[in-house]
């Protein structure tokens, strides 16, 4: 039996307010193994800060269990679980020094003052901040607060970090060059994190596998590409990134789980079908994401695909030009199909094309593969 | 411009100097003179008060401070406590209700309210009458005139300035530090004492000086619920200003007792400054 670092099962926490119970988390299951980058993503809301405190212990959950390298954590405190947390807002302590601070946690365990004075000026090394440690955090910069706020945790070489949308509060140029940092940190050091976050773009960019939360519910858990490219729900292919919903009627699937959808002016196209399809046939919606789709006018030519149109190994649709926007790396194409429904269509601007050749109102036609697409339940 | 600042301080300096200064200046000079006929000062000057009151006296002015210091003390750990359950409410109108009642004694006279401790604390009071119509007790306790029930008094007086600067601390502490001190291995106890207490001890300290500096001068209290028992360096000062006094002694008492809570205030600041640099 393989075992995980972190286990969730069937968790379920309710919460009181107002007189009337809240269900924060609904029935949540996760397996992280030893070493992974797992990011729990959601809207504010959705229960991921929560999620977070059941593994710290800072909450019990109402139903399930939490395992933690195996060991049942129902009844043990958070002072004795093998984890540390990277608070949102750092929570360092105001009235001890940074030093102190990242001492704090050796002290506990009942390592003597020379050798946590010593591992803590190698864990503000780690973090490339030494020469603070006497100073008090509110002394140091926000990113300054947010590395002391790592040692802290890190120091006492937890089985897994817990990080609680840590770049939050840090403008976005920091934010950035902290998800390489602490990327490469987690590489260098091996312990899993569990990081909450909203921003998918920071989930997308360093977690090995992520889980979209919304409403309690874990929706979706899987790597950055399987998220990006195959989203499961309406609420994941919509929270991650751009997408375009196209609604339409599932004719049939086929044995390699793509199904054939008729829109609303009765052209039929082909899509994947999600891993969850509910609907066997009926109401459902197609996404595809707005950089997989090509322009005939322009250079990209369906026959650049490598596939012939006729096969049906390309979705070929009529289409004409609503407007248009120039967003540096890309230009962004709003165009119109036959059902009368607008979709967004990103093409890369490179010095070979010129993309702004078309104007508004021109009519050409729009393509795609069809594993692109995304057969969802409406 | 600057000057003009002097002229709107004037009535502050004036009021003070006539009302606080020179009343100093003349208890100051009065403590050094000899007791004449009624009790007044007159010359020529002495040292024979302050060896009275380091004499003879000296045992009521140890007392005094001793029951101020457990007054302190009692309000500590009662109010503290109390403090932490208020600001720890999730619904504000349960903490607006809690504060309103921990203020509410103060909309009545601190002298009628002493004196309903004497009906409580009488040998024929309420708590005796409780406790002997169960049957817990043979015959009546002597509470009333006793250094208990000053304290009792003392403690019911002041425990509000206890509670209200602890609770303005409390209120201002971020419960995410507790989070992150279990987090980090510390227990309960471990918590309290390296991170809760730090943080709230400013309001700590400033409680300890708002109890025990009007408890070490406290002559209402000792007087009703004390009797001769419980007599405090309040009641001395107060009788040495009466019919048949002794103005200098009194005065001689007055600036020893100044001394002491001008000492407790040293070491307040201290203290305080001390949590301010570490």
């Amino acid at each position: 039996m393989t075992t995980y670092d972190v286990e969730l099962i069937d968790i379920v926490k309710d919460f009181e307010s107002g007189g009337k119970p809240v269900r924060a988390v609904d029935h949540v299951s996760a397996q992280i193994a030893d070493g992974e980058f797992f990011a729990l993503l959601g809207p504010s809301g959705c229960g991921k800060t929560t999620t977070l405190r059941l593994i710290a212990g800072f909450e019990q959950p109402t139903a399930g269990k939490v395992l933690i390298r195996g060991l049942a954590m129902e009844g043990i405190p958070a002072y004795h679980r093998p984890v540390n947390t990277v608070f949102q807002d750092y929570a360092l302590f105001p009235h001890l020094t940074v030093e102190q601070n990242i001492m704090f946690g050796l002290q506990m365990e009942g390592v003597n003052k020379k050798e946590a004075r010593k591992r803590a000026s190698e864990s503000l090394d780690m973090v490339r901040l030494p020469d603070v440690g006497a100073r008090k955090p509110h002394q140091l910069s926000g990113g300054q607060q947010q590395r002391v706020a790592l040692a802290r945790a890190l120091v006492k070489k937890p089985a897994v970090l817990l990080l609680d949308e840590p770049l939050g509060a840090l403008d976005l140029k920091l934010r950035v060059n902290m998800q390489y940092e602490l990327k490469a940190l987690q590489r260098d050091v091996g312990i899993t994190f569990i990081y909450v976050t909203h921003d998918q773009e920071e989930a997308i960019t360093m977690a090995d596998r992520i889980a979209v939360m919304n409403e309690g519910k874990m929706l979706q858990i899987g790597s950055p590409r399987e998220i990006y490219e195959h989203p499961d729900t309406h609420f994941v292919a919509d929270f991650i990134g751009e997408t375009n919903f196209i609604a339409g009627a599932l004719l049939d699937q086929d044995a390699d789980g793509f199904g054939r959808v008729r829109l609303a002016d009765e052209s039929v196209i082909k899509a994947q079908l999600s891993q969850t399809l509910r609907s066997a046939g009926g109401a459902v919606t197609v996404a595809i994401r707005p950089e997989r789709i090509g322009i005939s006018t322009l250079q990209q030519r369906p026959e650049a695909l490598g596939t012939d149109v006729d096969s049906g190994e390309i979705t070929l649709l009529d289409a004409l030009l609503v407007d248009s926007q120039y967003i540096g790396t890309d230009t962004r194409y709003t165009v119109r199909i036959g059902d009368e429904s607008d979709l967004v269509v990103r093409v890369q601007n490179t010095s070979e094309r010129d993309n702004s050749a078309i104007a508004v109102g021109q009519p050409f036609k729009i393509f795609w593969r069809p594993s692109s697409a995304t057969v969802l339940d409406r | 411009m600057r000057r003009n600042g002097v002229f709107l301080a004037l009535p502050t300096i004036l009021w003070l100097v006539i009302f606080f200064v020179l009343p100093l200046a003349v208890v100051l000079v009065f403590s050094f003179m000899s007791r004449g006929r009624g009790g007044v000062a007159i010359m020529p000057f002495t040292l024979e008060h302050y060896q009275r009151a380091f004499g003879v006296f000296f045992i009521i002015l140890q007392r005094s401070i001793g029951l101020a210091a457990l007054t302190t003390i009692v309000c500590l750990i009662v109010g503290y406590p109390l403090a932490f359950f208020i600001s720890t409410r999730r619904r504000r109108i349960v903490r607006q209700i809690t504060l309103f009642l921990v203020i509410l004694p103060f909309w009545t006279n601190f002298l009628i309210r002493t004196y309903a401790w004497r009906i409580l604390l009488g040998e024929e009071g309420t708590i005796n009458g409780v406790l002997l119509s169960l049957g817990l007790i043979s015959e009546a306790l002597p509470l009333l005139n006793t250094q208990l029930a000053v304290l009792i008094g003392l403690v019911y007086g002041f425990l509000p300035f206890m509670a209200l600067p602890i609770y303005a601390s409390v209120e201002r502490f971020n419960f995410r530090y507790v989070d992150a001190a279990h987090d980090l291995g510390a227990n309960d106890v471990r918590t309290f004492l390296r991170v809760v207490l730090p943080l709230t001890l400013p309001g700590v300290l400033a409680g300890c000086a708002l109890v025990f500096i009007p408890s070490v001068g406290a002559f209402v209290t000792p007087d009703l619920l004390g009797g001769t028992k419980g007599l405090m360096i309040g009641n001395l000062i107060n009788k040495q200003f009466g019919g048949s006094g002794n103005m200098p002694l009194g005065s001689a008492l007055s600036i020893v007792m100044m001394a002491v809570v001008m000492i407790s205030l040293l070491v307040y600041v201290f203290a305080n400054r001390r949590e301010a640099a570490a």
